[in-house]
């Protein structure tokens, strides 16, 4: 196998750059043929970091350009269907639910250590469905709360059932991806395990039922939740996000974020390579660098987030002995609309 | 009988805006129709069936209807006086008050759902009011309810029930009153039979708008009282965002379609019936 991305431009990519400068003068729609072009679809919200810190070394590693699309994960599938027979998009980062969807669809290149060596390096159930796609960084659902309203933090989910916070506790909709641990959190709680809980949720639903006089509300709009929070209205959001809560927290919010003793979810962000695809060896090499330890460390500070490579360290405020769950995204994609459906009807005011 | 005479060739200038909207409205509007019969293909209205013969969806019919209700009176009560007042006033009371109507339509529904979150919660405002005033024993949350729902809706829509209301009177010759007057007529019995009569067709007008307007709203319920209050449009969204069901989103797209018209429509000729026999 030839590798054309080293990491010193070879004497051709100097050459053709002369090449482009030339062109430039005599013909500037040719310098868009001449530079490679890689298209990256994912969420708005990776948009700061990608183009940062992602974006700069690659292309000064691979002498390329890249082209970020932030949207949302369904937006990114739609695309990617409407353009099946002639992808645009090399790269796509989304949520798992999504991933899954898109293979179903036959819509993912599968990854392998020889195009993505990284791969290798990966923790344990970190690659989904036959290597279809990876997950690189992973957020982390925790409970967040009040440091005005709480004095201590809370040491586990159950602190939420409990009767002295009447109206003070905020839930994710089901339909928003960080919502379903809150379904399966309250099927630990009534004693299940993390295998029956979320094969099974009956148990969960009841449990859950019994939080409704201590809900203030529930939430489709996440920047809408923390305000409650911030402002005091709210007292505890869970789960909630790393990469949200712990921001809010830098900025200055009076919040933090607490990992209960049962343990916190993962949050799926999945890597893939798009089928078909333009300049594929470029896309492996992308998924590549954000599976290696070296981008992995410079963004899970930043991000909030847990690495999936080996070598990345877990982050501050998640003790070494902390349990990561990992949620069965196939299962949610096979169930989720007949969970939504229960919720509707028994979550409702 | 012949059409030609009829059609009268300044009729030629609703082209543009027709031709507009039925490229823009009409066409996507029959694709879902169409989406929401054709059932793999064939003319089904099984995907109606199966949503009317659920119980749930009757609660959120329920929801959607009773939410427009009363979002659409308390925007008659609010927007009936101050349009009369609009219609009377003169100069720069007349500017003032059109200029505090129209200006918050450049607010934004977000910010607006914002601000009543701070207006609504255990400490804000109203909260605080009802306590001074010995009404409220200890602090009340209004947000995430079905009648900060209504509070919130009315003040967002209430513009579009004093516009045509405001449009209609100001037509009204007030002589008319004065001649009621000078005729024995109370000020009540001249409201009643004189002012209220003749501003029937700006009722109409602003009730329509703001009914269908509070009956599809999708932002304001999803931030007043969320997840926990589904209407026939917080459920299409998410039938189309979130669970990629498009049969159940076009089902009650077209559920809320025809009942919106059905009331609209509806209140329209009562309203005619009404007008004509006074």
């Amino acid at each position: 196998m030839d590798k054309p991305f080293a990491g010193m431009p070879s004497r051709r990519a100097l050459l053709k750059g002369g090449a482009v400068a030339t062109a430039l003068v005599a013909a500037p729609s040719v310098l868009r043929a001449q530079t490679k072009e890689l298209v990256i679809g994912g969420a708005a919200g990776h948009k700061p970091w990608v183009e940062q810190t992602v974006v700069p070394m690659f292309e000064k590693k691979y002498n390329c350009k890249v082209l970020f699309e932030g949207t949302r994960s369904l937006v990114n599938l739609e695309k990617m269907q409407k353009n099946k027979d002639k992808p645009y998009m090399s790269v796509v980062q989304m949520d798992d639910p999504v991933m899954i969807l898109a293979v179903k669809e036959g819509l993912l290149e599968p990854l392998t250590v020889a195009k993505a060596p990284n791969m290798a390096d990966l923790l344990p159930g970190s690659t989904h469905m036959d290597g279809m796609w990876a997950n690189y960084l992973q957020p982390w659902l925790g409970v967040a709360y009040s440091k005005t309203a709480m004095k201590t933090p809370p040491s586990s989910w159950a602190e939420m059932f409990e009767p002295k916070y009447k109206g003070r506790i905020v839930i994710p909709s089901l339909q928003n991806t960080e919502g379903l641990p809150s379904l399966f959190v309250a099927g630990l709680l009534a004693g299940g395990t993390m295998e029956s809980v979320q094969k099974d949720t009956d148990a969960g639903f009841k449990k859950l039922a019994s939080l409704k006089p201590n809900l203030l509300t529930i939430y489709t709009q996440q920047p809408q939740a923390f305000n409650l929070l911030e402002q005091g209205e709210a007292w505890m959001i869970g789960p909630a996000m790393s990469s949200y809560a712990l921001e809010r927290k830098a900025a200055g919010a009076p919040i933090d974020l607490a990992a209960p003793k049962e343990g916190v979810f993962a949050m799926p962000s999945g890597i893939a390579v798009v089928k078909g695809s333009p300049q594929q060896e470029l896309a492996f090499a992308y998924v590549n660098e954000l599976l290696g330890a070296e981008l992995q460390n410079r963004l899970a500070g930043p991000t909030f987030s847990i690495g999936t490579n080996k070598a990345v360290p877990k982050p501050e405020g998640l003790g070494a002995d902390v349990k990561i769950h990992q949620i069965d995204w196939a299962n949610v994609a096979a169930q989720r609309g007949d969970w939504i459906k229960r919720w509707d009807r028994e979550m409702a005011i | 009988m012949s059409a030609s005479r009829r059609l009268d060739p300044v009729l030629l200038l609703a082209l543009p805006a027709v031709l507009y909207l039925a490229i823009v409205y009409g066409v996507p509007l029959m694709m879902l129709l169409g989406r929401s019969i054709l059932n793999g293909g064939t003319p089904s209205l099984a995907p109606f069936v199966a949503f009317l013969s659920d119980p749930f969806s009757w609660t959120v019919i329920g929801n959607t209807l009773r939410i427009a209700v009363l979002v659409t009176l308390l925007c008659l009560l609010i927007g009936y006086p101050t349009a009369l007042a609009l219609a009377r006033a003169r100069g720069a009371a007349q500017a003032l008050i059109l200029v505090a109507i129209i200006l918050p339509l450049s607010v934004g529904v977000v910010v607006k759902a914002f601000a009543w979150q701070i207006v609504l919660r255990r400490d804000g405002v109203v909260s605080q009011l009802m306590m001074g005033l010995g009404l409220w024993s200890e602090p009340q949350r209004l947000l995430f309810t079905e009648a900060g729902l209504v509070i919130g809706a009315a003040n967002v829509f209430v513009p579009f029930m004093i516009l045509p209301i405001y449009s209609v009177l100001k037509l009204v010759d007030p002589r008319l009153g004065e001649a009621a007057a000078t005729l024995g007529a109370s000020p009540l019995y001249r409201f009643f039979k004189v002012a209220l009569p003749l501003s029937l067709p700006g009722i109409v007008t602003g009730v329509a708008f703001v009914f269908s307007m509070a009956a599809s709203m999708y932002v304001i319920p999803n931030l007043l009282i969320g997840d926990r209050f589904q209407t026939l449009a917080t459920l299409t969204g998410r039938s189309f965002l979130f669970m990629r069901n498009e049969q159940l989103g076009s089902t009650t797209a077209v559920v809320l379609l025809v009942l919106t018209v059905a009331v609209v429509v509806g209140s329209a000729a009562l309203s005619k019936r009404l007008g004509g026999a006074s």
